[in-house]
């Protein structure tokens, strides 16, 4: 089974508590079995037989998770609860146990993997479903790139594996990768930038743990903007929220307070603490089509620690993450690209 | 509970609570009717591990404030069904286990930041509230509720009040019964009641006290206005090294008893110094035992206060300084121990044998306690820290701890081992001075130990629960009280 490669994540979450404040889920649901104590134990459950699998209730929380991360990054030897998760899923899966609804979900997902290149350059920006979504950030980006006087390819696109895998399909998911990585090698490009952080991770780790090497160095608009050194500013105090994927996933990746940085925004802190995740389930992808009612309780737990919900200028890496906040709250959400593109 | 899940008349009790606090808040799901089966308790744990159910609840209830929980709890003496309230679950007592079935009362949805009152520096909140999101807001403010324990990431507050907790300044900012002011609380028959205002007055018993340590037998606390403090100008700590316990005890007793109010002290045994404080800090250490302690406030007085301590430590003691950054490292680290990785686990045997007694009687109960656990069960390690001070006296947070191979196979008998661990070395503490427990509280794990401790005094006790709880609804089977 897949969670057997997660063993110590399985025995050493099983009765640890030390990260519960950080569970999203279990934060706006209050339930206890919205926690990676209780995942965990649940799982361990499983791997001596006294919990079954294909329990439907067991399912369903194992698909309820918002795979943040914060609780991984909490822990001090960072016990990866959100690859035991994902390996349940797989598991649940490949076992034919999927919910009908899980499984529909998948079957759309691969219907969307495939993608159109148009324009020229070195450079190519991937328009991913959610990017697509906002109606504003490709825009955005493409008023930077234009006073930059860079030229670019876009692809755009559906599924390049990300939401595949987090629903537990990997076989489909490695066959995503592979059509979409083939698509980038014909477009010659050097370089590949995307906006959403979700598209980001897949690129630099799910496709080389696939064994897929893309030839074009991946970055996210933040790095790549910041690469521009472009001499616009605006100096404004902003709210900035952390993704999920660019700092629980991938190590704190700079960028985007560097940017911030160097446009001279004032980034104020959001909220209480600086551990939480707020991103209405960045991790989870597609958590809007497995359970909406729970990104409306996320986005309303973001919206219920804004200092002024209706004049603070929240800023967010993840265009996912404004469409929800856009969706169910009243908050002011920009993504960087339109934040910085607003100086030009 | 007392009808099948597969009754009608289980549908007729849901639907009644369903009609009280909603459909999306009566959960009979498997997963998490399975997840308030196991608390922080090794016992429950290994029945887990090792492949064995775990009793589990009918019911998961989410009351959104007092009025819910008091419905609920009139419906539950209606049908004579146990209620047992649950915070965080990070008990490491069996005290929010639902061994008899029934209701479980989970107190998480009831998390609001009710007001903060600056003039008297007061917080009330919701008792389901996680203590680490009280904090982060109380400090967003400008303040502390200077509760700060290893669980404080998961439990709640009405958790802590129901079971006495404690955090690491506790020395200079006290237990959280010295930080409350005053609760609400749904009685065991439903009516919603308050506490006196504050805590000091000559108006008769103090009801607050009452609650504040029952479990959730006597009551559900619901809303609980505590202190605050300002947070400190500075914070500092010192640690030193002292050639053996005693030396140290000496030391930090001295210190308490120069009412020089440090914020913390803590007195790690030899053993302990080296299984643990290397360990976790990652440095050398010189054999003996460790002692670190802190002063926070005003810059000024902290470093006046500071600078008396280490006269005590160094010219009256002899301790070897360690210097700031020796005391700078537990702080940094002091939730640190109890991660995965430097926290005992199962398969693993282990134990907290806390206890708290006068400085007269503090040693005699820890060598009663290690004597009686090392002598009768050799396999076993024994280790122990001093972590709460008072002015006289401070508690015990002793370990046992058998390896796996020493731990039997059988959980019956494993169970059966387990037991005679605590009961031979809480039975050694009482002989010598101690209590029962120190700020985890009683549950299922001490409650038969309830009457040797109270001795005839505990039928003030169960007097008090039969009257607040005639059908013996509350949390039965816990504190020594009896089951359904």
């Amino acid at each position: 089974m897949h969670i057997d490669k997660y063993t110590d994540a399985i025995l050493n979450c099983r009765f640890c508590f030390m990260c519960r404040h950080l569970s999203g889920i279990g934060n706006v649901a209050f339930t206890e079995s919205d926690t990676p104590r209780v995942r965990a134990s649940l799982l361990y459950g499983v791997t001596t037989g006294r919990i079954q699998l294909d329990n439907p209730d067991v399912i369903a929380c194992l698909y309820r998770h918002d795979l943040s991360g914060a609780c991984r990054r909490n822990c001090v030897k960072h016990f990866d609860e959100i690859g035991l998760n994902l390996a349940a899923r797989a598991d649940i899966v490949a076992s034919g146990c999927a919910p009908a609804s899980i499984q529909a979900l998948a079957d759309s997902l691969m219907q969307t993997a495939r993608w159109t290149v148009d324009g020229s350059g070195e450079v190519l920006y991937f328009v991913d479903l959610y990017t697509q979504e906002t109606g504003t950030v490709a825009a955005a980006f493409a008023k930077i790139m234009a006073k930059a006087k860079v030229s670019y390819q876009t692809v755009s696109g559906g599924c390049i594996g990300k939401g595949l895998k987090t629903l537990g399909y990997l076989p489909e998911a490695a066959a995503a990768a592979k059509q979409f990585a083939a698509v980038v090698e014909k477009s010659g490009a050097k370089t590949v930038v995307v906006s959403n952080p979700a598209a980001y991770d897949a690129l630099v780790n799910d496709f080389p743990a696939l064994g897929i090497k893309l030839a074009a160095t991946v970055m996210h608009t933040s790095e790549y903007i910041l690469s521009l050194a472009l001499p616009w500013q605006n100096p404004q105090e902003v709210y900035y929220l952390e993704s999920d994927f660019l700092r629980n996933y991938n190590s704190d990746l700079p960028a985007p307070h560097s940017l911030l940085q160097a446009v001279g925004a004032k980034n104020r802190p959001f909220g209480t603490n600086d551990e939480e995740s707020y991103t209405c389930g960045e991790g989870a992808v597609l958590l809007p089509r497995i359970d909406a009612s729970l990104v409306e309780k996320l986005a309303q737990y973001i919206e219920a620690r804004a200092d002024a919900p209706s004049t603070d200028r929240i800023l967010v890496a993840s265009p996912y993450t404004k469409l929800m906040l856009g969706k169910y709250t009243s908050l002011h959400v920009q993504t960087l690209e339109e934040f910085v593109a607003e100086a030009i | 509970m007392l009808v099948s899940s597969n009754s009608y008349m289980y549908e007729m009790i849901r639907s009644e609570l369903t009609d009280i606090v909603g459909s999306e808040f009566v959960c009979t799901h498997e997963a998490d009717k399975f997840g308030h089966s196991i608390d922080y308790y090794w016992i429950p744990e290994m029945w887990h591990d090792r492949g064995m159910e775990t009793p589990r609840p009918d019911f998961v209830i989410s009351p959104a404030n007092a009025q819910e929980v008091s419905k609920v709890i009139k419906l539950a003496n209606h049908y004579h069904i146990p209620v047992v309230p649950w915070g965080g679950g990070s008990g490491s007592q069996g005290g929010a286990l639902p061994i008899f079935g029934g209701i479980i009362m989970d107190m998480k949805r009831m998390n609001k930041l009710i007001r903060i009152d600056r003039e008297s520096l007061t917080v009330t909140c919701q008792a389901g509230i996680i203590a680490q999101h009280l904090e982060w807001s109380c400090n967003k403010e400008g303040f502390s509720t200077m509760h700060l324990p290893a669980s404080i990431s998961c439990a709640t507050i009405g958790g802590f009040l129901a079971h006495r907790g404690t955090g690491v300044l506790s020395t200079k900012y006290g237990k959280i019964e010295d930080m409350v002011l005053s609760l609400e609380v749904v009685t065991p028959t439903g009516e919603i009641i308050r506490t006196l205002p504050v805590p000091r007055h000559a108006s008769g018993p103090d009801l607050t006290l009452l609650f504040t340590g029952s479990e959730g037998t006597l009551g559900i606390i619901t809303e609980a206005t505590l202190k605050l403090h300002p947070q400190p100008e500075a914070r500092e700590f010192r640690a030193y090294i002292f050639k053996d316990f005693h030396t140290a005890m000496s030391a930090g007793a001295e210190l308490m008893r120069s009412r020089l109010q440090p914020c913390a002290i803590r007195l790690y045994d030899e053993t302990e110094t080296i299984t643990h404080v290397r360990k976790v800090f990652n440095m050398e250490l010189a054999q003996g035992s460790y002692l670190v302690f802190g002063f926070d406030g005003r810059k000024d007085i902290t470093a006046c206060q500071m600078k008396y301590a280490r006269e005590i430590m160094e010219d009256k003691y002899q301790g070897q300084d360690l210097g700031s950054k020796g005391g700078d490292l537990w702080w940094e680290n002091k939730y640190k121990f109890f991660y995965p990785g430097f926290m005992f686990h199962l398969p693993q045997a282990f134990g907290t044998l806390d206890t708290v007694a006068t400085f007269d009687k503090i040693e005699a109960v820890y060598w009663a306690m290690k004597n009686v656990v090392t002598e009768n069960f050799p396999q076993a390690r024994f280790i122990g820290h001093f972590s709460h001070w008072y002015e006289w006296g401070c508690m015990l947070y002793a370990r046992f701890i058998f390896e796996p191979q020493d731990v039997p196979k059988d959980p019956r008998e494993a169970v059966a081992l387990y037991n005679r661990v605590w009961n031979m070395a809480i039975r050694a503490a009482i002989a010598n001075g101690g209590v029962i427990n120190e700020h985890h509280g009683v549950g299922i794990k001490l409650g038969h130990l309830m009457k040797e401790l109270y001795g005839p005094a505990m039928p003030v006790l169960e007097g008090i629960k039969k009257q607040l709880d005639p059908n013996n609804i509350m949390n039965p089977g816990k504190m020594g009280f009896k089951g359904v």
